[in-house]
């Protein structure tokens, strides 16, 4: 296990891809892994404090990290633990592994990943589980929890997975979604714009596009696109 | 910095000025190449090319390098910027997958020995904005094909049978658009596609004018080789992307044949592999690109280029908008409709060849039999960038010409439909290194009239390229991979004299010149004034704000006819 504290409050963001592989490298190694400070290439350590206690493949962020951004990004196994807040792109393509983040999570969290869980004890921003601009497929695997409140665009282009949120979320969810479960347990806006497949389950009020249609226990659509994706009440 | 360069022991390859694969020196001064005699007492520096080929830098003579289209293609696909290419040291930030900005397209065809490319669409109601980005592309010199096959001015003077007034226009035209020639995109095609329709063939009418596509081009022609303009008419023919398309194709270079011209074509085909199909749906097409070459090796006033598809991303960008929504259709991937007024339109559509989709490895295949079957002196190697892939795979198609085993290769690892549908494993042609080097620099520069560009004879300009490849030595039948890791990076890259590749690396940043002709003092101007001042009612523009001053440019080349 490695523990990495910020060693200041940082002015610009960083760029930092942290994973677990990180823990199975001697201390002095994980010192020279190279970060963006805004637009300069830094060492880590430049910027955090880094002990490691153990061998165990585990990232402790201990602080707040939400100007850092994308932690865990493409990880594949092992575990990261946020004491705190993380910033954008968090999670984002990961095949495997778990992030538990204490506090709230930036936009993008969990885009396109592929397996592995995510689990957020606070907020979640925009974009959870979504396709990043110009790419055919969200989330296509794995489980994304929520245990506050998310931002707009929930799971767009979703192909796989499930995301579930324990309290209100914005509008646009599962927009364009192609697989996958969608669990919100509060309040929504718009719901299943140009959705395709996959189901999504609300506990609270929302507003569904029009070009849905009602059958017995839940609507189908969107009609707009033949789609065959099912929203119903939680 | 040194005026002069003395370019020692290199190996040249000089195609127009006879020289194959020579030990020589060149020498340099003030831009130049120069005499021995021009540099002594000079300041020289002396650049050691030995068992090095020297070349003339490359000139792309198709390509889509700035304007509405790339950019609307840079909008609407985001995931091609997230590429960031570390080729530019200390100059600007290049980014792009294909759809470069326009900082690395510079960049890249400096890294790559090529020294020259032409934006080949302009449309003219965007030419400020095609200068614009061409003035935002270092390291080459460049020009601009404005497209005339759609614009309502031309259906009216070819309607009428008035030549003189034609020329006019074009004259007109070219100089308010900075434009180098006259480019023609599905002539007909585009106008009837502001009704939803497209011509399927020469001698359909055009709505609401009473012109056909085949009046459109010979008029053209005309138009152009009486104004004696430095390149011929340059076509995108009808029924592009349309199984059968090859008989038209054959028909529109057989347009060529009552006219001829001392110095050059009268008729440029552009990437032919795109209008080369035979068959009649997309499950029976086959490659046409035999019967092509025949037809333009038979005639001794048309050229082509080839239009080679790259595996993997491209985006197709043409001014051809009613293809450009076929292919939407066809692939179900994005698209995006251009208008350009009364002149015409263009579509964008992002494309993936993949090697085992039948059609686009027989696409593959027929760019490389036109390669291959047409005369070298008569087919340019392009890969009509972004629609056929990156331009940077030039050197893949380069060595693919000169090795057999090389396409043998290829050819196992694409679709078995080529097999039958194509000629190409029956070709046995390897093109020489000589015939390579002239289809990438010579034959370009002759086709479009720049005298000083692409070779190395005396008061050519110093636009030179030098690559780690001997040509004493080389088998380029057997060593088809040192050929393509040599011509993908230039030891040396010069332009204009100046040394902007060292090593393969980027070590100085250059603006070229935009080459613009002017044809104005051919005609009486005063002719068309009515007509312009009539027609400009159509436009959302006044007649006295269309079109770029010469000094908005930033190193503009006047050329006057
Ligand atoms: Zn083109």
């Amino acid at each position: 296990m490695i523990i990495i504290k910020p060693k200041t409050e940082f002015v610009v963001t960083v760029e930092a891809e942290l994973t677990p592989d990180l823990a199975e490298k001697d201390v002095e190694e994980i010192k020279k892994f190279k970060v963006y400070y805004g637009k300069d290439v830094v060492e880590l350590g430049e910027l955090f404090e880094v002990t490691k206690e153990g061998d165990d493949k585990r990232l402790v962020l201990d602080g707040d990290f939400s100007r850092v951004k994308w932690i865990g990004c493409r990880m594949s196994d092992g575990e990261i633990v946020v004491k705190g807040s993380v910033g954008a792109n968090c999670g984002a393509y990961m095949a495997g592994g778990k992030i538990v983040i204490e506090g709230d999570a930036d936009d993008w969290l969990g885009a396109e990943m592929k397996d592995g869980e995510i689990v957020v004890k606070g907020d979640a921003a925009n974009l959870v589980g979504c396709a990043y601009y110009g790419d055919a497929t969200g989330m296509s695997g794995g489980k994304i929890t929520i245990e506050g409140n998310a931002g707009n665009y929930i799971g767009e282009k979703m192909a796989g997975g499930e995301i579930e949120i324990k309290g209100n979320a914005g509008d646009f969810i599962g927009t364009e979604m192609k697989g996958g479960t969608i669990i919100i347990h509060g309040n929504c806006g718009f719901v299943g714009g140009d959705m395709k497949a996959g189901e999504i389950k609300i506990g609270g009020e929302f507003e569904l596009v029009p070009t849905f249609v009602k059958q017995e226990d839940a609507w189908v659509g969107d009609v707009n696109v033949k789609g065959e994706g099912v929203v119903r009440k939680l | 910095m040194h005026h002069a360069l003395h370019i020692k022991n290199g190996i040249v390859i000089d195609p127009k000025n006879g020289v194959k694969a020579e030990k020589m020196d060149i020498f340099v001064k003030d831009g130049k190449i120069v005499e021995e005699s021009e540099v002594k007492g000079e300041d020289v520096k002396v650049i050691d090319a030995s068992n090095k080929l020297v070349v003339a830098g490359g000139v792309d003579m198709h390509a889509h390098i700035a304007g509405s289209k790339i950019n609307t293609g840079r909008t609407m696909r985001p995931e091609e910027m997230r590429v960031v290419r570390n080729i530019a040291n200390k100059f600007r930030a290049a980014v792009g997958r294909v759809l470069l900005t326009s900082p690395a397209i510079g960049y890249e065809y400096a890294k790559m020995g090529y020294t020259s490319s032409f934006e080949a669409a302009q449309p003219p109601i965007g030419a400020l904005h095609t200068h614009e980005e061409l003035d935002a592309i270092p390291m080459i010199d460049k020009a601009a094909l404005p497209v005339f096959g759609n614009w309502h001015f031309v259906f009216k003077y070819v309607e009428a049978k008035d030549i003189e007034k034609l020329k006019t226009f074009i004259a007109w035209a070219l100089e308010r658009t900075k434009g180098f020639g006259v480019k023609v995109v599905n002539p007909g095609g585009v106008e009837a596609w502001m009704y939803g329709g497209n011509v399927k063939s020469l001698d359909d009418q055009v709505p609401s004018f009473n012109v056909t596509p085949r009046e459109i081009i010979t008029s053209l022609i005309k138009a152009v080789e009486e104004l004696k303009l430095n390149h011929s008419v340059h076509i995108h023919c009808n029924r592009l992307g349309v199984p059968g398309n090859y008989e038209t194709t054959i028909e529109t270079i057989k347009l060529a044949g009552g006219f001829s011209n001392d110095a050059r074509q009268v008729l440029h085909v552009t990437h032919v592999q795109f209008n080369a199909y035979a068959g009649d749906s997309w499950r029976t097409v086959s490659s046409g690109a035999e019967e092509i070459a025949k037809t333009v090796n038979s005639m001794d006033n048309v050229t082509i280029d080839m239009g080679q598809p790259i595996f993997g991303h491209a985006t197709a960008m043409t001014g051809d908008a009613p293809f450009q929504f076929t292919l939407h259709r066809l692939t179900g991937a994005r698209w995006s409709n251009k208008d350009s007024e009364v002149e015409g339109g263009a579509g964008i559509v992002p494309l993936v060849y993949l090697p085992k989709n039948p059609v686009h490895a027989l696409q593959w295949a027929i760019g490389l039999e036109l390669g291959l079957l047409i005369d070298s002196d008569k087919v340019v190697l392009t890969t009509d960038y972004p629609n056929g892939g990156p331009f940077t795979e030039y050197p893949y198609i380069m060595a693919m010409l000169m090795s057999k085993k090389m396409r043998e290769g290829e050819l196992e690892k694409v679709s078995p439909y080529v097999q039958k549908a194509s000629n190409l494993p029956a070709i046995d042609t390897e093109k020489a290194l000589e015939e390579v080097i002239h289809m990438t620099r010579s034959l370009p520069a002759r086709i479009l009239g720049l005298p000083q560009k692409g070779h190395l004879g005396v008061g050519a300009d110093a636009d030179i390229a030098i690559y780690n490849l001997n040509p004493l030595e080389i088998d380029t039948s057997n060593d088809f991979e040192k050929v393509y890791k040599a011509f993908k990076t230039a030891e040396y890259t010069i332009k204009s004299g100046r040394i902007l590749v060292k090593n393969g690396e980027l070590v100085d940043e250059h603006w070229g010149k935009t080459y613009w002709v002017d044809a104005t003092g051919k005609v009486d101007m005063e002719a068309i004034k009515p007509d312009l001042e009539d027609y400009f009612k159509y436009y959302s523009v006044e007649l006295q704000n269309y079109g770029v001053e010469e000094r908005w440019l930033k190193k503009p080349e006047r050329i006057v006819i």
